[in-house]
């Protein structure tokens, strides 16, 4: 290609520029905020923080049940952060791992071995994928309160893996279907079971594609915030998301915002390290078959 | 040997269900019951409200639903906001994919960039979101927005800037996922077919109408799809960043409000159900752009 002329290299220099900056700026925004101490939050400049604090994420660690002062006459709580922590890291990665095995394992059964009607039991569960979520916590109530999980986290392992299963099984059956079958049988001829080559050969060159269906799986799980809200009541019980649902904004903002940091943290850094898999896995999955 | 074979094939085929299990008995629990109830209560009158048992009332509650002028404001709401955030999504989506197919150097930063909008989890950014936006009165940008949500709807109306708001945050973290996914797309055209196109055609935009878009066609809907279903089913983002003081009601929050707070169960359910013609009908589109191609690959 012959070079580019100056000004369509500053055209496109800019065009990163202004993509980054919008993509960043509200991340940012928030960092900042969870930085400030109150004085700053009301007198300095919105943008930049002068003497940053960790005092906003300290406060959510505190013990909970202490009163820690007023606001006027309002009465600040403090809030069990540390449970909705753990409670968190439970469901996450429950709900991801759950996801992942079971969409393995149709997208497999669809993929590969094909029973009769794959292509419609493929259509069939993606289809579940357009069910208006909008008032189907009233009967999912019923249903969860049936299996005695309400106000319980197994419950949202329950629901969130099927809000994801739909496309990944979408995926993995591509996938698998796509996948030239001369990989397996090699195995086979050489003696080995079906499990063994699945394990050994199969799993081990699917890793991109796994990790495309994990990811995703985080980031429906992750932007859930209704389900959580529902169906778990108790503060003990609940994860970040629902919890930061019940802060007083008008009091608490501060830590609140550190809250939305200490959880955005973690699961931006795990889709981070793994976001060159996420795509190469989104286009193994659609396209290539390998 | 066919004996063999075909028992071979009876084994695979079982083992097929039996991998099939987990995942139909979880789509089972949570979705069977709950959308035969939904569907059964739309044509009843039951509400937590009320005493005994609920009556069967046939095609009332869609009746009504035809006649009531919220339904249809909110259909047309939820249409506007559908339409206007699939369209930019796309737009930016497309353009965020075409700038990251070349390389460049800090290509791999500005690419975590542009992906990180939708792994930042949108169940607490719709939080934090919220407190940018309407910041409580004591923050120094308090003004600032309070100024800039008069404006907005001093123009437009009231609810105009929440309604923005919602826009642009749905837009934010959509454009994000759909960048991602059409650089997957663009990924996956073998770079020989982009030089035969240059030597086809000087014009770039000919190289792309006639190369690009079709070859990515799979990818585009997929895009088109999961934005317009989840803008139609939208309700988690349209409540928590207006905090349930809805101006503006889309379909979703419109059921939820019949739902939750008037007890209205049975016309909840069946505005809720107005949606799934729409829904299906792009699932249906969806299958038919997808499965040509790949067709006729195999």
């Amino acid at each position: 290609m012959s070079p580019r002329p100056w000004w369509a290299k500053l055209g496109h220099g800019s065009l990163i520029l202004v993509a980054t900056v919008y993509c960043l700026f509200p991340i940012y925004f928030m960092l900042v905020q969870s930085l400030k101490t109150p004085e700053e939050d009301v007198f300095g400049n919105p943008f930049i923080v002068v003497n940053p604090t960790l005092e906003n994420f300290q406060e959510l660690f505190e013990r909970e049940g202490e009163v820690r002062g007023f606001v006027g006459r309002a009465l600040r709580r403090s809030y069990p952060f540390l449970d909705w922590l753990v409670n968190t890291l439970v469901v996450f990665a429950g709900s991801v791992t759950a996801t992942v095995v079971a969409s393995i394992a149709a997208g497999y059964a669809l993929g590969r071995l094909r029973p009769p009607g794959f292509q419609w039991w493929r259509r069939a569960i993606f289809a579940t994928y357009i069910v208006p979520q909008t008032i189907l916590f009233i009967p999912l109530y019923q249903v969860v309160s049936a299996l005695g999980l309400d106000d319980n986290l197994l419950a949202l392992l329950l629901i969130y893996p099927t809000m994801a299963l739909p496309f990944c099984v979408w995926m993995l059956s591509g996938y698998f279907q796509q996948l030239p079958r001369e990989v397996e049988d090699a195995a086979l001829i050489e003696g080995a079971s079906r499990a063994g080559a699945f394990f050994r050969i199969v799993l081990p060159m699917s890793r991109p594609v796994l990790v495309a269906a994990g990811i995703f799986t985080l980031g429906i799980v992750a932007s859930d915030f209704m389900i959580a809200s529902v169906f778990l009541l108790t503060p003990h019980n609940q994860t970040i998301t629902a919890g930061l649902g019940t802060f007083d904004v008008a009091l608490d903002e501060l830590a609140a915002v550190a809250g939305v940091n200490l959880l955005a943290i973690p699961v931006v850094t795990i889709s981070a390290v793994f976001a060159r898999g996420f795509v190469r896995g989104l286009t193994a999955s659609m396209v290539e078959g390998a | 040997m066919a004996a063999a074979r075909s028992a071979g094939r009876t084994r695979d085929i079982r083992l097929a269900y039996l991998l099939l299990a987990p995942t139909l008995l979880l789509l089972l629990t949570t979705l069977a019951y709950p959308i035969g109830w939904e569907i059964w209560t739309s044509f009843t009158d039951l509400s937590p409200l009320k005493d005994g048992s609920a009556e069967f009332v046939g095609l009332t509650n869609y009746g009504r639903l035809l006649g009531d002028p919220e339904f249809w404001r909110a259909a047309l709401v939820t249409v506007v906001y559908a339409i206007i955030t699939s369209v930019a999504k796309l737009a930016l989506g497309l353009g965020f994919a075409l700038l990251l197919a070349r390389p460049f150097r800090g290509r791999a930063l500005v690419f975590l960039a542009i992906f990180i909008p939708w792994a930042y989890p949108a169940g607490v950014s719709v939080i934090g979101w919220y407190w940018t936006l309407s910041p409580p009165t004591t923050t120094a940008y308090a003004p600032a927005m309070g100024h800039l949500k008069h404006l907005v709807d001093g123009t437009l109306g009231t609810g105009a800037w929440a309604f923005t708001s919602i826009i642009l945050f749905n837009i934010w973290r959509g454009s994000s996922f759909i960048g991602v996914l059409l650089l997957a797309g663009i990924n996956a055209i073998p770079p020989e077919l982009f030089e035969c196109a240059l030597l086809e055609s000087k014009s770039r935009w000919r190289r792309f109408r006639l190369v690009t878009v079709p070859l990515l066609r799979p990818f585009l809907a997929l895009a088109v799809f999961l934005s317009l279903t989840g803008a139609f089913a939208d309700l988690a983002n349209v409540w928590m960043l207006t905090a349930g003081r809805i101006v503006f009601p889309v379909i979703g929050t419109h059921a939820y409000f019949l739902a939750v707070k008037a007890g209205q169960y049975g016309p909840a359910s069946a505005l809720a159900l107005t949606l799934v013609p729409f829904l299906l009908t792009i699932l249906l589109v969806l299958f038919r752009l997808f499965d040509p191609p790949r067709r006729e690959a195999t």
